[in-house]
This record gives structure tokens, C-alpha cells and sequence, in this order.
């Protein structure tokens, strides 16, 4: 069967599939979906700004839905890592047993990656201060080329009382 | 239609070389990334790979979909040689304690160099970096 039919068809029922076997039935069946968004955020006024680039595999299953676990199950597990006596996981279970994601529009995937991969201490408080510590724009916006890469900052002049950031 | 064989041991023909399927999956990769761009990283490729975060110069953190099930996982990382005229490059994995269960840091710096032993350097062509350890 060809990808284009593979992405037709519906995704298996992997509610208790580990996610790696999951994520092996994506590679291998579903098309890369390449974003043009970007995440930029500050998490320390002493460096410089990051920036957050979707992974095209990722994407599709975030639109293909049915495959990543919610984004709690994450949460809980950073929880645990951040004990003083962790060693190693043993709630693995939160991301292979949990109810799998819905699909998800592209706007809807770059906010769960954001509550995914930046830190919660950016995302919750993105739009406290003088200026905001985290802006969502597309790839256009960016510099072209990396010079002076450890001197990039969100533009002091972007307020943080717009809903609209980028 | 998909089909599966569930066995726990491959062997040869002649019924040596026998390997535990164990060892096949503990010992596969766990994560890869393949990068390229010369404004900020996008991943052209990659397994178990939700985002790249473009630290600063010279510095990537990929960030995993299946996290790991521990800190202790082997890390290796590379770049395309550029043949850039400041000197050669090469990747360095970054096992210090930026490293956690669900997302990996690496490098890329001069070699040998006169004036820049070590220090950052953006890859103008292609880095990657890939994981091997025991998935959550």
C-alpha cells in the first residue's frame, strides 16, 4: 500500500502500544509534515534567546492523531525525575498506556510541543514582564544567518499586553 | 498486511551465532536527528524526535517523544566537513548534567586550531546527533 493510502486509513488503536513501536508505525507510514513555525523564548535574562523548530516526523503524528500521549504524561515524569533520589523511570507506563492525542491542528501541535519541550517556567509565564519571554512566529521572521546567534533577544519593543505576540 | 515474528532468539542457518532479540533492540538507536540550515537548524530527518532547540552558537538540545529511562544513555554526534577556512569542526555529545530523560545537548567545536581549540562554532552544512540507552 502506498503512503498516500497508509494516510487514508485510520491509525491503529495503540491505547497500550509503547510509543516506540508507535512512532516506528509513523516513520513508516506517514508523510513528514515540515513547519513553518518557530518558537523563540528567553528562559534567562543572561543568555541569549532559544529557539524551538518542530520536528517534521513529530508533526505528522500530531496531525494524524492517535499516536503521542497527552502532554501530562511528560509533566508527570519530569516530576519524578526532578526527585533528589531518581534513578531511573518507572511510571514509563503514562506514555504508552494513556489515552493517545486526538489529531491536532498545526497551531494546536506548536502549543503542545511549547507545553512539551520549553520550559514551564517560560510558557506559564510568557506574558509577565516589560517585554514577553516567549514569541511564536514563522520561519521568515528570523535572521537568515546565524551572525552575532549569542546577541538574539526578543525585540524589547513587542508588548506584552497584546494577545497577538508574533 | 503487517505481520510480526515474535521470537526470542535469532540464530544462523546452521543454528549458530544465536543473539537474544534482547540484544538486538537494547542495542539499536534510540533517537536520531539529522540537521541542516544556516539560519537556525531544521531537521531534515530523525526517529523519536520531537523538536530541536537552537541553544546558541554551536550548541543543539534535541528534545525526545519516548523519553529515556535514565540518565545513562550513550550519546554520539557528528557534523558534514565544511572544509570551513577558520579551521575544522567536529561534534561533541554533551553528557554533563544538561542531559536528562527527554532531551539531549551537543556541541559543535574548532579542533586543533591555533586561537580556537574548543571553542563554539556553528556547522554551516550538517550536524545530527543519535542516542543509544534504554527507552521509558
Amino acid at each position: 500500500m502506498s503512503k498516500a493510502a497508509e494516510l487514508a486509513a485510520e491509525t491503529p488503536d495503540f491505547q497500550g502500544t509503547h510509543l516506540w513501536d508507535r512512532l516506528c508505525w509513523a516513520k513508516e507510514n506517514l508523510e513528514p509534515h515540515q513547519s513553518d513555525y518557530r518558537v523563540v523564548y528567553e528562559n534567562s535574562v543572561d543568555e541569549c534567546a532559544k529557539i524551538l523548530v518542530p520536528d517534521p516526523n513529530w508533526m505528522a503524528c500530531a496531525l494524524q492523531g492517535g499516536i503521542l500521549p497527552p502532554v501530562q504524561s511528560y509533566w508527570e515524569l519530569a516530576k519524578d525525575e526532578a526527585q533528589p533520589n531518581f534513578v531511573k523511570h518507572t511510571r514509563g507506563y503514562l506514555l504508552h498506556n494513556t489515552e493517545p492525542m486526538p489529531a491536532m491542528t498545526e497551531e494546536q501541535a506548536i502549543e503542545y510541543l511549547i507545553m512539551k519541550d520549553c520550559p514551564q517556567s517560560v510558557w506559564q509565564t510568557w506574558n509577565e514582564g516589560n517585554k514577553p519571554k516567549m514569541v511564536i512566529c514563522r520561519k521568515d521572521q528570523l535572521p537568515a544567518t546565524r551572525e552575532w546567534r549569542n546577541a538574539w533577544k526578543i525585540s524589547e519593543e513587542l508588548a506584552t499586553d497584546h494577545n497577538i505576540a508574533a | 498486511m503487517a505481520s510480526e515474528l515474535r521470537v526470542n532468539t535469532l540464530k544462523d542457518a546452521a543454528g549458530n551465532n544465536s543473539v537474544a532479540t534482547s540484544v538486538v533492540f537494547n542495542g539499536a538507536l534510540k533517537m536520531w536527528a539529522n540537521l541542516s540550515g544556516s539560519g537556525t537548524p531544521a531537521i531534515d530527518d530523525s526517529t523519536n524526535t520531537s523538536s530541536v532547540t537552537d541553544v546558541g552558537t554551536g550548541e543543539r538540545q534535541i528534545n525526545l517523544t519516548n523519553s529515556m529511562s535514565n540518565t545513562n544513555y550513550m550519546t554520539f554526534s557528528g557534523m558534514l566537513n565544511d572544509g570551513n577556512s577558520g579551521g575544522t569542526r567536529g561534534a561533541a555529545g554533551h553528557q554533563l548534567n544538561g542531559q536528562t530523560t527527554s532531551s539531549v545537548k551537543y556541541k559543535i567545536v574548532y579542533g586543533s586550531t591555533a586561537s580556537s581549540d574548543g571553542a563554539l562554532s556553528d556547522s554551516a552544512i550538517d550536524d545530527g546527533c543519535a542516542i543509544a540507552g534504554d527507552l521509558a
